[in-house]
């Protein structure tokens, strides 16, 4: 079953995330900051990481430069409240970056798309 | 030994040459917390003036656009007057401030009777057929007209309002645009334009131009800043509101789309109650935060207030099993604030303090007479403090390091202390906890 890293801090949508990304038939942990997300993916096992930006502590870009330095070989997804980070041009490094929706089609495409299903 | 002097010197030493006179005169009005207006008529003081230039009157035209449009004179309008006016001046031991006050008198006492003549002077730059004074801005050139009334090149309609054969325009020039222009003349003693004129109110003109382009300048900045928060705020919004919105809309799509158990149903149908809920509080709470005003200073007794948060029943429940501290100085004097206020930015910090403290640690409430100006209110807490990163960010909207904070409480609190003549500081290192300390203006108890 591949293995999927969602760091997203608002309780309600990482709940809404996990169930319906289960029932796509993928195992999701969560991460609810920027550091225990690191911990996590240094624990390993993780085939594509979705992370918010804006969130307590470090943010999501922070984040995604961190994970870079460890390991480049897993896919990221940012998925995000804001239109406005698409300028950061460390998001480039990112795979994909969504918008958030309450329709998780989009979302559901782009994981099938980067894992190559 | 130490010597104090006036900063703005009222009388000038006559040997020293007139163009420094004019430069001190306008460099010390530019000090002041002067208006654009107040300080051109201080430019057209300077020109007017005996201990300046010395010219009878001035028009100031400003440009707009395309257009040059007159806004402001400066002058007697009948030698009657002028004699008055001039008598007044002369008299001894009156300084440029003086000159300066008196005008201003002068131009708002002429102003109703000149506005409708002044407003019909209204060039546009780019006109084929521009006539003089205008085109002297267009070219960007100084120009001094003699023998008026028989030139075509002079437009009629400033013939009649000045009724002056020979007069100076000064274009006002910055970084090659065109600001404005002053047109100087003698009309009630008739004294000839000397190139010595000439030369001086060229350093005016020069001054007026730079000075007009700096305060557009600093108008749109600020301007872009206001832009630039309003941006900021639509950011914020659209993210505070996303994130619920798409909670709601996403558990209701579960609800239609698949089936589910009673259980499953009821928490869905929770959820969305309670993001509906946490919608309106952030509505609630952000159009209260842009409501701040604060009308009236009233001093307040701030002790009663301060005792009085410890029992409300949000903080009681928040305190449960952490110690509050408060103490008071020895004095009873009175800070000048807004009751209302006051206790909700103590609320807020004192709030933020208890969120950060671990259960069994403290919060400390420490009021003090600082000096006679200022009293100060610390609220320190035992959390585990703030990196420099964080440090730098907690003042600005929408940052906040709590899960459901909205990063408005701080902006807050400061809004209040500004708009009370006082300020915050704040001092933090991460595992030593985090203080802040208010400062409001203090006020003896009995007078105001």
């Amino acid at each position: 079953m591949k293995k999927i890293l969602l760091v997203e801090d608002d309780k309600s949508l990482s709940l809404l995330y996990q169930e319906e990304l289960t029932r796509e038939g993928y195992e999701v942990v969560l991460a609810a900051d920027a550091e225990s997300a690191l911990e996590l993916v240094r624990s390993g096992g993780f085939n594509l990481i979705i992370t918010d930006i804006r969130m307590p502590g470090k943010d999501g870009i922070e984040l995604i430069s961190s994970i870079m330095g460890m390991r480049k070989d897993i896919p990221i997804i940012i998925n995000t409240a804001y239109q406005s980070y698409k300028g950061d041009f460390m998001t480039w490094a990112a795979d994909a970056y969504l918008i958030k929706s309450s329709s998780l089609e989009e979302l559901k495409l782009k994981i099938r798309e980067l894992l190559g299903e | 030994m130490i010597t104090s002097y006036r900063m703005q010197p009222a009388n000038f030493n006559l040997e020293i040459p007139k163009e420094l006179v004019l430069l001190s005169i306008i460099a010390q009005s530019f000090f002041q917390p002067f208006s654009l207006e107040d300080n051109l008529l201080v430019i057209l003081t300077a020109l007017t003036s005996g201990a300046g230039i010395g010219f009878n009157r001035a028009t100031l035209f400003l440009s707009e656009g395309d257009k040059l449009k007159a806004t402001m004179w400066l002058g007697p309008r009948s030698p009657e007057e002028a004699e008055a006016i001039w008598t007044m001046l002369s008299s001894p031991g009156l300084g440029y401030a003086e000159i300066v006050e008196h005008n201003r008198e002068l131009v708002s006492r002429l102003l109703p009777d000149l506005q409708p003549k002044l407003k019909a002077l209204e060039y546009n730059l780019e006109d084929e057929d521009l006539k003089f004074p205008a085109a002297a801005a267009r070219d960007k050139e100084i120009v001094l007209v003699t023998g008026a009334g028989g030139d075509p090149k002079v437009d009629r309609r400033f013939l009649d309002f000045v009724q002056v054969d020979e007069f100076l325009c000064l274009p006002l020039v910055a970084r090659n645009e065109i600001m404005g222009e002053i047109v100087v003349d003698n009309a009630i003693t008739r004294a000839p334009i000397t190139s010595r004129d000439i030369e001086l109110a060229s350093l005016c003109a020069l001054l007026a131009g730079n000075y007009i382009h700096t305060t557009r300048l600093y108008k749109k900045v600020l301007e872009m800043e206001k832009m630039a928060a309003l941006g900021e705020m639509a950011a914020f919004i659209s993210h505070q509101l996303r994130n619920p919105i798409v909670a709601i809309g996403g558990f209701t799509r579960q609800l239609v789309n698949q089936p589910c158990n009673p259980d499953k149903c009821q928490r869905n149908l929770k959820i969305i109650q309670d993001e509906i809920k946490h919608l309106e509080e952030i509505i609630f709470r952000m159009s209260h935060f842009l409501r701040i005003k604060i009308k009236e200073l009233v001093p307040i007794d701030y002790r009663p207030i301060l005792l009085g948060i410890k029992d409300r029943p949000d903080i009681k429940v928040k305190s449960a099993g952490k110690t509050v501290t408060i103490s008071l100085p020895e004095n009873n004097s009175l800070i000048l604030c807004d009751p209302v206020y006051f206790e909700e930015a103590l609320v807020n910090l004192l709030d933020n303090a208890l969120d950060v403290t671990p259960p069994g640690g403290r919060v400390y409430i420490r009021a003090c007479q600082r000096n006679k100006k200022w009293v100060t209110i610390t609220v320190k807490d035992s959390g585990p403090g703030l990196d420099e990163k964080s440090q730098e960010k907690m003042f600005s909207p929408f940052f906040s390091t709590k899960e459901s904070g909205l990063g408005l409480g701080l902006l807050f609190v400061r809004r209040v202390l500004e708009s009370c003549g006082g300020k915050v500081e704040v001092r933090s290192k991460p595992g030593r906890g985090t203080m802040f300390k208010l400062y409001f203006l203090s006020r003896e108890r009995g007078s105001l």
